[in-house]
């Protein structure tokens, strides 16, 4: 990495803080997403009413260890496997937010073709940019994990006296399958950026990428496919092979005359 | 030293559209060339090709002795850009426009700042160095991607329509600047415009270009002396001999093709000698308008 693709990755991180739209889109999903909708679960657990036909649906939960109550259970439930596949909305948002206006962006206003005049070649562009999508992506996905960890143990702690531990399966997300999810969605945009001549244009087809995570949402709530550690482990190997892939054939496509099409 | 090499370079695009056709030419260091054509005649197309941003479909060039299209970054160490698309961030002030650009050429931050600083200066931007770009007119847009395009002291500069959209003053700042930079630096200028007049007042040799096809190459005396050789002798005066085949133009003086300025001292006796009084004679060479007016035209009857 030398002093000009650190100066690219740098100008990207401040085209990103310096405009309110994106910065804002860029705050609004994780705020929804992990802190206002654990809190709704975690209220709506400790304030279910103590009805007959409830109280026999919440008997059919499983109950590793009785001397947790039921509460405590149901919370460690939520935040264990559904919160962890909400989680991975995330990285695919903050990637798509900014491989859309790092690519696309610079092409719409015509910057793209200054840098091209630069000593950097192509490929050392292309790995800048995907460089500041990647690290801002894995940025702000921490942040979140921290703020909702945060805001649950306190919310938990406060209505159920005792603290709840994230067990493996947050391990495997936060350091396999979301930096591997979001190195997909980069080099996906960036591909498409090619084509696409305007921000929106591309952030539009970023959207498609959220359907698998959809998917997977759908399998947990309703316990079609529940992810257990190694599901996720395998999952997790598959999609950074598969970001690999794409990468390598992206780089290769790479061409000062595609960017400018 | 020869900086710009073209050998028979030709593009066609996938479209079929055939921008550039087998030109070649080549360009000494500390020259002002004006590449001239009108619009869509492939100067464009050309730059990209000398910049490396396309690759020719045929022939080849280099830039200080290297290939664009096989080692792009290497080359643009040593030139600089500035085109119409090739715009800086709105969202940074000028100054912070130009430190990027500075670190991204790998130029030390004092350093770089330093430079940005003399060049925003020299290009009367100073008082507009923090305001952010989106603030900025079309003029201070051009004469800060000049900065830009300047900021690692560049071998080779390549300027497509350096002055469209600046005002007299700022023009003829930046004119200045370019000819400085020719006549101390030595820096190669290649410099593509439509306006005729004002490549005559600044470039050193001239190429004229139509449907990407070279049409003649030289300096102004050279292309004259090519193309129209001779020039017209316009007089003022009366009593003139009838004998003597003069035509009359519109303001009413007389206008006479000569072959050379030899013709004239003849022609003035003549006049003087027959009783005639002369208010004032010249002789007018013809421009580059006059000399690419008559090399489209010749274009044309050849086609025909």
């Amino acid at each position: 990495m030398n002093q000009a693709m650190t100066a690219v990755i740098k100008k990207d991180f401040k085209g990103i803080t310096s405009n309110r739209r994106l910065f804002a889109s860029l705050l609004i999903v994780p705020l929804a997403l992990m802190i206002i909708l654990p809190s709704i679960f975690i209220f709506m657990i400790h304030f279910i009413p103590d009805d007959p036909d409830v109280q026999k649906l919440l008997d059919l939960i499983p109950r590793l260890d009785p001397s947790v109550s039921i509460e405590l259970t149901v919370a460690g439930l939520i935040v264990n496997y559904i919160l962890p596949v909400f989680f991975l909305i995330i990285p695919i948002m903050a990637a798509s937010i900014m491989a859309a206006s790092s690519f696309v962006g610079e092409k719409e206003k015509h910057t793209l073709e200054t840098l091209l005049y630069s000593p950097l070649s192509a490929g050392q562009i292309f790995r800048a940019k995907v460089m500041a999508s990647f690290l801002l992506s894995m940025t702000v996905s921490m942040i979140s994990f921290l703020a909702m960890f945060a805001v649950v143990e306190t919310e938990v702690f406060f209505l159920m006296g005792s603290l709840l531990l994230p067990d493996i399966n947050w391990l495997i997300v936060l350091l396999l399958l979301s930096p591997s999810v979001s190195l997909i969605a980069i080099t996906l945009i960036v591909r498409g950026s090619a084509k696409a001549q305007s921000v929106e244009e591309s952030q539009q087809s970023a959207v498609f990428l959220i359907i698998p995570v959809l998917l997977l949402i759908v399998g947990q709530f309703s316990g079609v496919m529940l992810l257990n550690v190694w599901i996720l482990l395998g999952l997790s190997i598959l999609c950074a092979a598969a970001a690999w892939l794409l990468m390598q054939r992206a780089l290769g496509k790479f061409t000062y005359e595609m960017l400018l099409r | 030293m020869q900086t710009v090499i073209l050998e028979n370079l030709s593009k066609t695009y996938p479209s079929g559209k055939q921008a550039v056709r087998q030109i070649s030419l080549s360009l000494n260091s500390g020259e002002i060339y004006g590449f001239l054509g009108p619009n869509g005649a492939g100067k464009t197309t050309t730059v990209k090709l000398l910049t490396g941003m396309l690759t020719p479909s045929g022939g080849c060039c280099s830039v200080l002795g290297t290939d664009p299209a096989l080692n792009p970054a290497k080359t643009h160490e040593n030139m600089g850009v500035v085109t119409e698309h090739a715009q800086m961030y709105d969202n940074l002030t000028g100054f912070d426009n130009l430190i990027f650009y500075a670190s991204v050429f790998g130029i030390a931050s004092e350093e770089g700042k330093k430079r940005a600083d003399t060049l925003l200066r020299q290009l009367g931007l100073w008082e507009a160095a923090d305001q952010k770009l989106s603030a900025y007119s079309t003029g201070m847009r051009q004469r800060l991607s000049l900065a830009r395009a300047l900021i690692h002291r560049p071998k080779v500069l390549f300027l497509d329509e350096p002055t469209s959209g600046l005002d007299p003053e700022s023009a003829q700042n930046v004119n200045h600047l370019i000819r400085e930079l020719a006549e101390n630096e030595n820096v190669t200028i290649f410099l593509c415009t439509h306006q005729l007049r004002y490549a005559q007042e600044i470039c050193t040799r001239f190429g004229l270009i139509e449907n990407g096809r070279l049409l003649a190459s030289g300096t102004l005396q050279e292309l004259q002396a090519k193309t129209l050789p001779g020039a017209l002798l316009k007089i003022r005066a009366d009593h003139v001999p009838a004998d003597l085949t003069l035509n009359r133009d519109t303001d009413g003086q007389y206008e006479i093709k000569i072959r050379s300025e030899e013709d004239i001292p003849a022609i003035i006796r003549r006049i003087v000698e027959a009783g005639g009084n002369i208010y004032s004679a010249a002789a007018k060479r013809p421009t580059l308008e006059d000399i690419y007016f008559s090399l489209t035209a010749q274009k044309k009857e050849e086609e025909v």
